[in-house]
């Protein structure tokens, strides 16, 4: 809605007033629009059979404090959730994902600076500024090839198995 | 249906761990005064293996997908063995699959062990109670019930724990539906379960009725 009326205003004065100058300020609904690229945070959620948890609830604690949820939202379909950490907080941001009772909580360190904003006005020349944050992409909770996996629970089944035959040995 | 690490507050797993404690205790003294307390052993070890496994086995009960617990199987085998096995059983999964967690060891051994233990004395119970019916019936009867019962408790405790503890920041009412929705999945877990154990025992009871005798 705002655009609209933005858009309606430049034609205005496009048609109406072509030499009259007018400074900025002066129009009450002046509208300033900013962009600034940021590093974004994308966490997708999956139950270990492989299903996306969609609709689970997700908390975003800051590294300043680990107490009071930063931002809460929902995953989408594919269990995707994105959010944009606030750069001047480096540290350990920790993101619970939830949903019946369970779920994981994955820390994400960020040694970040202040991104410089990168603002527009109407016609201006654009500024594009990167954050310089690092993170590495990580999973929460063991990462296993199916063959570690399977020889895990290969190794537990006879370690069961050898017990029930060491008991079971015929008494001398 | 394990609880997995830090959505529960510290001081409830310390009291599960408490729990937990006491009843290892109490199961380990009861196992004392058999008069071969090694001699089932090797059933406790293979159930434990079978329970191990049994949470990697998953169900698709729409809306959720659900996992067996097994947990009034172990109760109606084994007796006060169930205990141990379902503590031992849920450190390795919680290890090996990262099923639950090892803060929330207490608390899952507790859900599920206590239930296990009250599932052996309902199948006693169920057994007196109908003991002029044929063997068969008698013994189905009553595994069917101790195996759907142990099971439905450990989801009214998981009830319990996940809607009295819900953290900060949550949307309430959604957890809320998502914990009842899975609660509702859980309920025709509970007729196979029971179905299962119900099969198992009969077939113990035609192929090796000491195995469900307890010494």
């Amino acid at each position: 809605m705002i655009i609209m009326i933005r858009t309606l205003l430049a034609r205005l004065v496009a048609l109406a007033l072509p030499a009259v100058l007018l400074p900025s300020a002066a129009w009450a609904h002046g509208v300033k629009l900013e962009y600034q690229v940021t590093q974004a945070i994308q966490i997708t959620a999956a139950y270990d059979t492989g299903e996306p948890m969609d609709n689970a609830q997700v908390v975003v604690f800051s590294p300043t404090d680990p107490s009071q949820p930063w931002l809460t939202g929902t995953t989408d379909q594919q269990g995707r959730f994105t959010f944009t950490p606030d750069s001047t907080q480096p540290g350990t941001w920790e993101v619970q994902v939830r949903q019946a009772g369970h779920g994981d909580i994955l820390a994400i360190p960020i040694e970040g600076e202040a991104a410089t904003p990168g603002s527009t006005t109407s016609g201006a020349a654009d500024t594009v500024t990167e954050a310089p944050a690092t993170v590495a992409p990580a999973a929460s909770g063991p990462s296993y090839t199916a063959l570690q996996q399977g020889l895990l629970v290969g190794s537990v089944v006879w370690g069961c198995v050898g017990t029930a035959f060491f008991f079971a040995r015929p008494k001398k | 249906m394990h609880l997995p690490d830090g959505l529960l507050p510290a001081p409830v797993c310390i009291a599960g761990f408490a729990v937990t404690g006491l009843t290892t205790w109490y199961s380990l003294k009861q196992i004392n005064r058999f008069s071969n307390p090694t001699e089932s052993i090797p059933k406790a070890s293979l159930l434990t293996a079978a329970f191990f496994v049994a949470s990697s086995i998953h169900i698709p009960i729409p809306p959720a997908s659900v996992h067996l617990i097994l947990n009034g199987l172990m109760g109606t085998l084994l007796g006060y063995y169930a205990f141990p096995a379902v503590l031992i059983g849920l450190f390795l999964q919680a290890v090996v699959f990262g099923h639950g967690g090892l803060t929330t060891l207490g608390v899952n051994a507790a859900m599920m062990g206590i239930p296990a233990l009250l599932a052996y004395h309902l199948f006693g119970w169920s057994q007196r109670a109908t003991r002029h019916w044929s063997t068969n019936w008698s013994l189905g009867s009553s595994a069917f019930l101790a195996g759907a019962v142990g099971l439905g408790l450990a989801v009214l405790v998981f009830l319990t724990l996940t809607l009295s503890f819900l953290p900060a920041g949550l949307d309430a009412n959604l957890e809320r539906a998502a914990i009842l929705g899975l609660a509702l999945a859980h309920i025709p877990l509970m007729l196979i379960e029971g179905a299962f154990t119900a099969i198992l025992v009969l077939f113990l009871n035609r192929v090796k009725p000491q195995l469900l005798k307890q010494t």
